[in-house]
């Protein structure tokens, strides 16, 4: 068990390695006015530019300040300045907050310090982040860090949570090894509610390497579900496939909500699933322009 | 003993087990090996896709096949089957005991163990069972087989055997039984289990003669010392034994003629070695004092040595004839090298070596003896020495009467330009003669010798002679002692004998004449003196010992009548051992119809060892299938050739190969009286040869500067710049040529190769690690200059507190300020200050100690300032001067100067300080040491 503290100063080394995020604005946010700059013109209130007069602004706007020094007319506009929301949510299945004996971390370690790395991303450029399902509003800055940090670890107590009043960006961290219709009637009602999320899916090493050998009994944390197999080795080609088919299952359904899927090994550095992460919230909006 | 078929079962009751192996058979098919058990999340994956029930319940045949297999083989073993297809059983009762006892040498070691046994057999018998008796050891008078004993007489008799030490002869007891025509039931056969030639097949011969039991106690460890050699300082014993299996270790003694114990060796023997040796290093007088050697803790003729005068070592001793003018032609050259490697040798004066009482005595070419040391000698020559005399010039002018015949006064020479006669060769030697049966070349030619007069005496004498029949080695007993005289000289001035490998062999038949072993008889007869009983004891001669002709005692082979012991005869004592030569192999094979016990158990078909062994191995199987099932195995199959790798590392490097220590020179190795100036010191090491790097190469080839690096760069370049413009300096100016100045890390770079390294502190230095001070440390103990300059100038004093902290653990020697006529005050320029970039700085150096102490001739190694004399010296790649100087040009000259003074004084040393008189010198020549301006020296280089 790594306490929050060392999960935090983690992501915050992690996220000193990477770019500052910038999300980029859809129409329907405009209203959502907040701190962070969208890099167009709307309402806020740093300067964004002059443009010249058209003809369907109105004549108060235009800048007399500026226009004297020409011949023209011009409208002095400001950047767009909105707020958008990224809720986390981790899975606090047994299975889940699990590690095998040469991991380093459990996976909901893993992807609780990868959250913070992205929560401490975004806040960082004026965005909100919170916790899916615990229930305190999203917020801004190094606080809502904090809690977002105080929620991951405490978890939903195995619920699956409520889709969010507003649409929200969702990052979904889990390992999803349970079936895909389970995964699909789950996350439908977030789906409708939210256009845009992310799923961070952390396994351990030794679940995709199946590196078994001999007779042995398979068991399940937090469950009696039990298997025992003859020879091991001989199991491992069938078990890649049925990972490799989980696997295929999950991203053909994130696709089909749209939504991003990112993909992380306890083992492997986390720089690369940080950066993945970072992409795949970047990339949204920008489909659409 | 239960029959069953071919075989014997010592245990049959041990093979009602097998009706237990079918409820084993049900137990062992039911218990499969339990799995591994493994965690893991993701087979959740795995629901509905697995089957529920993988592995058979029931072991697989074949494991329960193995385990059966491991159990019979287990049982059975433990029933102790015997393979005895020609074994008689149930004849215990009827018919006449027949007892055969190897009584010979062997049998001492274990002989109450055989004679016990034999005591046992006669119990198994009927009351009235006729006991009959072969021993195997020859004797004049042998126990008849026919002889027909009662249990109680065969008891008595049986108890008072004694072993004999001699050895057995199978062939001969045999022969003897089959002459008494004896018909015995069954005969307990007593062995020593050594082979001596034919001990399988008597063994094999009485199986055709009845039932057949054998006890075999075959000696333990040593059981014989087989061979002796001896050095001048040292005695190799040969030990062997008959069981090869094992290590084993012992001692063997040294032992005076009266039993005192003189030394004791070590000898072991590997596993699977039937032979060893051990070595006795003592001085040749201790070696003389040996009588016997005797293993410790075994009782046995064959496990004693005598040792005869024949070969032990005797000392010698030279009387010195003076220096040589050349050494390598004088006489005494050729005798002792003749002598080294047989005897002791010793060199004085007559007086000093009489009194030492050396077994013989070399003259070389002396004429007359001083009447005190002729006493001396005569006294100890009657007392037994031996007195070897060589003739020469000296002694052909004027003879004395130490010698053994009445000698002309006149050498005769052959082959001379005014003579007749050829140089003569050595005829062959007389039967009478202690040189009889050496070969002697026909090459060797004497060319001069001294003749003896007539006399009737003089055949008998005479021990050699020329081809001519003149005596060439005459000798004449003297009391106790022996005179000898070789009429030629020692060297090969007068024949070529020294140079033949006869030379060494007449020399050391010569010397055995010496302590009262007088040679003057050979003919006759050896007579037993002291013999040894078959326990190894020094008894007096038994009635049977008989005396050996001289003749036989070479190749005598020990018998009743010729029983092992010491012999006294014309030539000193000769010992006969009981295991010279000796094989000591055991029996290996026992016939298969015997019924064996004692050490032959072990070598009869038994099945016992091999099906419990068969019986585990298939158990270790059964583990590593087990293992193998569980999936445990190949995570220790993929370690294991490591492991073996490790191991066979480990082996290798911890056995020294015998090249490696075969070249240590033992005056090599560190003495501590040697080891000169260090004195326990680290000498900072060079590399080996293979890794040297290029600087260090390049360091030792060239004169150059060092600095040490501080890390401060600016501080190093400017460093550098110094020792730039102070090399280019001298580089001018004299002859002192050096290359670039290099920089050095203290901790790492090889400091030895700079005569001066220069050490210029930063402004906050950090104290040295204990590497730096300890390496600064050697390298000004085996020599090195260090420099050491704080920049500091300014100021009224010059602060040297800080140096303190920051120089901790320096081994820095006294300092004081540069007294007036210091010698770095005239070693190149006659200078009065030492300015740098600061003038009238003080300069501390290490005091002039007195010379002779530790850093020699009281040369200063350590110099400490403050002036910053490497900015002043400080040049750039153009030659231009980089820092100004207090004092203008005038003080960066004067710096210079200081430099080159500096640099003379670390190269050349006290060499100035010689010539302390100089002033005077000067004076005298009318020339004033303070003669105005910076006169230059004479360099006298």
């Amino acid at each position: 068990m790594i306490p929050l503290a060392a999960l935090r100063a983690e992501a915050e080394a992690l996220a000193a390695e990477l770019d500052a995020v910038s999300l980029n604005a859809r129409a329907a946010e405009a209203r959502e006015i907040g701190s962070a700059r969208r890099r167009r013109a709307g309402t806020g209130e740093q300067f964004w530019q002059y443009r010249r007069h058209a003809d369907e602004d109105a004549a108060d706007r235009v800048d007399w300040r500026r226009s004297a020094r020409s011949d023209d007319l011009f409208v002095r506009e400001s950047e767009l300045e909105t707020s958008r929301t990224v809720l986390f949510w981790c899975d606090d299945d047994p299975g889940f907050r699990w590690q095998a004996a040469t991991d380093p971390r459990t996976k909901a370690e893993a992807a609780q310090m990868l959250m913070l790395t992205a929560g401490l991303l975004i806040t960082g450029e004026g965005e909100r982040a919170g916790a899916l399902g615990s229930g305190r509003k999203p917020g801004v800055g190094k606080r809502a860090i904090d809690r977002l940090g105080e929620d991951l670890v405490l978890g939903t107590a195995r619920n699956f949570p409520e889709p969010p009043r507003k649409g929200a960006t969702l990052v979904i961290a889990s390992d999803f090894y349970d079936p895909i219709s389970e995964w699909q009637a789950r996350l439908a009602p977030l789906a409708r509610v939210c256009s845009e999320g992310v799923l961070l899916a952390v396994s351990s090493p030794v679940e995709i390497s199946f590196p078994f050998e001999g007779r042995v009994r398979l068991s399940r944390p937090g469950s009696a579900f039990q298997r025992l197999i003859g020879r091991a080795e001989t199991f491992r080609e069938q078990y890649t496939e049925r990972f490799n088919a989980q696997r295929a299952a999950l991203a053909d359904m994130t696709a089909r909500m749209h939504w991003r899927l990112v993909t992380h090994v306890t083992d492997a550095p986390p720089l690369a699933a940080a950066s993945a992460l970072k992409i795949a919230l970047e990339s949204f909006g920008a489909r659409r322009t | 003993m239960t029959a069953i078929g071919p075989f014997l079962f010592g245990a049959p009751l041990a093979l009602a087990a097998i009706l237990a192996l079918p409820l084993l058979f049900f137990i062992l098919r039911a218990t499969p090996p339990p799995p591994k058990q493994i965690e893991l999340p993701s087979v959740r994956i795995l629901e509905g896709v697995l089957p529920r029930e993988e592995t058979p319940a029931r072991t697989p045949w074949w494991i329960w096949l193995l385990r059966l297999t491991a159990a019979l083989a287990a049982i059975i073993g433990l029933s102790q089957p015997v393979y005895a297809p020609k074994a008689k059983t149930g004849a215990e009762d009827a018919g006449a005991i027949l007892i055969v006892i190897d009584n010979g040498w062997p049998s001492a070691t274990r002989w109450s163990e055989l004679v016990n046994a034999a005591v046992a057999t006669l119990d198994t018998g009927g009351r009235d069972t006729p006991v009959h008796f072969l021993l195997t050891a020859p004797q004049a008078l042998n126990v008849d087989p026919a002889e027909r004993l009662s249990k109680t007489d065969a008891s008595r008799r049986l108890s008072s055997l004694r072993p004999h030490s001699w050895n057995t002869d199978r062939k001969d007891a045999l022969a003897r039984l089959d002459a008494s025509g004896l018909k015995p039931q069954r005969i307990f056969y007593a062995s020593d289990g050594v082979e001596s030639g034919s001990g399988t097949a008597f063994a094999e011969a009485l199986t055709k003669r009845g039932a057949l039991t054998i006890f075999a106690a075959p000696p333990k460890s040593a059981a014989a010392i087989t061979a002796l050699n001896s050095e001048t300082s040292a005695v190799k014993v040969t030990l062997a034994r008959t069981d090869r299996a094992g290590l084993d270790r012992g001692f063997v003694s040294a032992l005076t003629l009266d039993g005192s114990a003189l030394a004791t060796a070590e000898f072991s023997f590997r596993d699977g070695q039937g032979q060893t040796e051990a070595e006795f290093i003592l001085p040749g007088a201790a070696l003389s004092r040996i009588a016997r050697f005797a293993v410790t803790g075994q009782q046995g003729a064959g496990t004693v040595w005598l040792w005869d005068s024949a070969d032990r070592s005797r000392r010698v001793g030279l009387v010195d004839a003076g220096a040589s003018a050349q050494p390598l032609l004088s006489d005494m050259h050729y005798i002792r090298k003749a002598l080294e490697p047989f005897a002791e040798i010793s060199e004085g004066s007559i007086e000093s070596l009489v009194a030492t009482s050396p077994d013989a005595i070399i003259l070389t070419d002396i004429g007359e003896i001083a009447p005190a040391d002729a006493i001396r000698l005569t006294e100890w020559v009657e007392k037994g020495g031996a007195l070897i005399r060589f003739a020469g010039p000296v002694l052909a002018a004027q003879g004395d009467d130490l010698l053994p015949v009445v000698l002309r006064r006149t050498s005769r020479a052959f082959g001379g330009a005014l003579a007749w006669e050829e140089p003569q060769s050595i005829a062959a030697f007389d039967e009478a003669s202690p040189f009889f049966g050496l070969a002697v070349s026909q090459d060797v030619r004497v060319r001069q010798q001294v003749l003896a007069r007539p006399d009737p005496d003089l055949a008998r004498k005479t021990w050699a002679r020329l081809s001519d029949g003149s005596p060439l080695v005459t000798a004449d007993a003297r009391g106790a002692g022996t005179i000898i005289l070789f009429h030629i000289t020692a060297g090969p001035d007068w024949s070529d004998l020294s140079y033949s490998e006869v030379f060494e062999q007449l020399l050391r038949r010569s010397i055995a004449a010496g302590k009262g072993e007088s040679l003057a008889d050979t003919d006759g007869a050896y007579t037993p003196e002291r013999m040894l009983d078959g326990f190894g004891r020094l008894v007096p001669p038994g009635a049977n010992a008989a005396p050996m002709k001289t003749a036989a005692v070479a190749d005598a082979v020990p018998s009743e009548a010729n029983p092992p012991g010491l012999y006294k005869g014309p030539a000193g004592t000769r010992a006969l051992n009981a295991a010279a030569k000796a094989n000591t192999d055991p029996i290996l094979t026992w016939p298969l119809g015997a019924r064996l016990l004692g050490d032959a158990e072990t070598r009869s078909l038994r099945f016992a060892g091999p099906l419990l062994t068969l019986s585990a191995g298939l158990l270790l199987l059964d583990l590593i299938v087990a293992l193998w099932i569980a999936g445990r195995l190949p995570r220790l199959v993929r370690r294991a050739p490591a492991a073996a790798f490790a191991l066979f590392c480990a082996l290798t490097i911890g056995l020294p190969t015998p090249a490696a220590e075969a070249q240590i020179d033992p005056w090599e190795l560190g003495n501590p009286w040697t080891d000169g100036p260090s004195q326990g010191a680290d000498i900072v090491p060079l590399g080996t040869s293979s890794s040297v790097p290029a600087a260090e190469l390049d360091a030792a080839l060239r004169l150059r500067f060092a600095y040490v690096k501080t890390g401060d760069r600016a501080l190093d370049q400017r460093t550098a710049a110094g020792l730039r413009g102070l090399s280019t300096l001298l580089f001018d100016r004299t002859s002192v040529e050096p290359s670039e100045a290099a920089g050095l890390n203290i901790e790492t770079d090889a400091l030895e190769l700079y005569p001066l390294i220069y050490f210029n502190v930063p402004e906050n230095p950090r104290p040295l690690s204990e590497r730096a001070i300890k390496r600064l440390n050697d390298y000004i103990r085996v020599g090195g200059a260090v420099i050491i300059d704080t920049r500091a100038g300014g100021g009224t004093g010059s602060d040297m507190t800080r140096l303190q902290t920051w120089l901790k653990g320096l081994d820095i020697p006294p300092l004081q300020v540069v007294p007036k006529k210091h010698v770095l005050t005239r070693s190149y320029y006659l200078i009065d200050d030492f300015p740098g970039r600061y003038a009238e700085r003080k300069l501390w150096v290490e005091q002039s100690a007195a010379p002779g102490t530790a850093r020699g001739d009281g040369v200063a190694r350590v110099f400490v300032g403050d002036a910053d004399w490497a900015s002043a010296w400080a040049i750039d790649e153009n030659g231009r001067d980089l820092y100004a100087v207090d004092g203008g040009p005038d003080q960066r000259e004067m710096a210079y100067r200081f430099g080159t003074n500096l640099v003379m004084y670390v190269l050349t040393g006290s060499y100035k300080e010689d010539q302390v008189h100089i002033p005077a010198l000067l004076e005298r020549l009318g020339e004033r040491e303070d003669a105005p301006g910076f006169e230059r020296e004479e360099v006298t280089e």
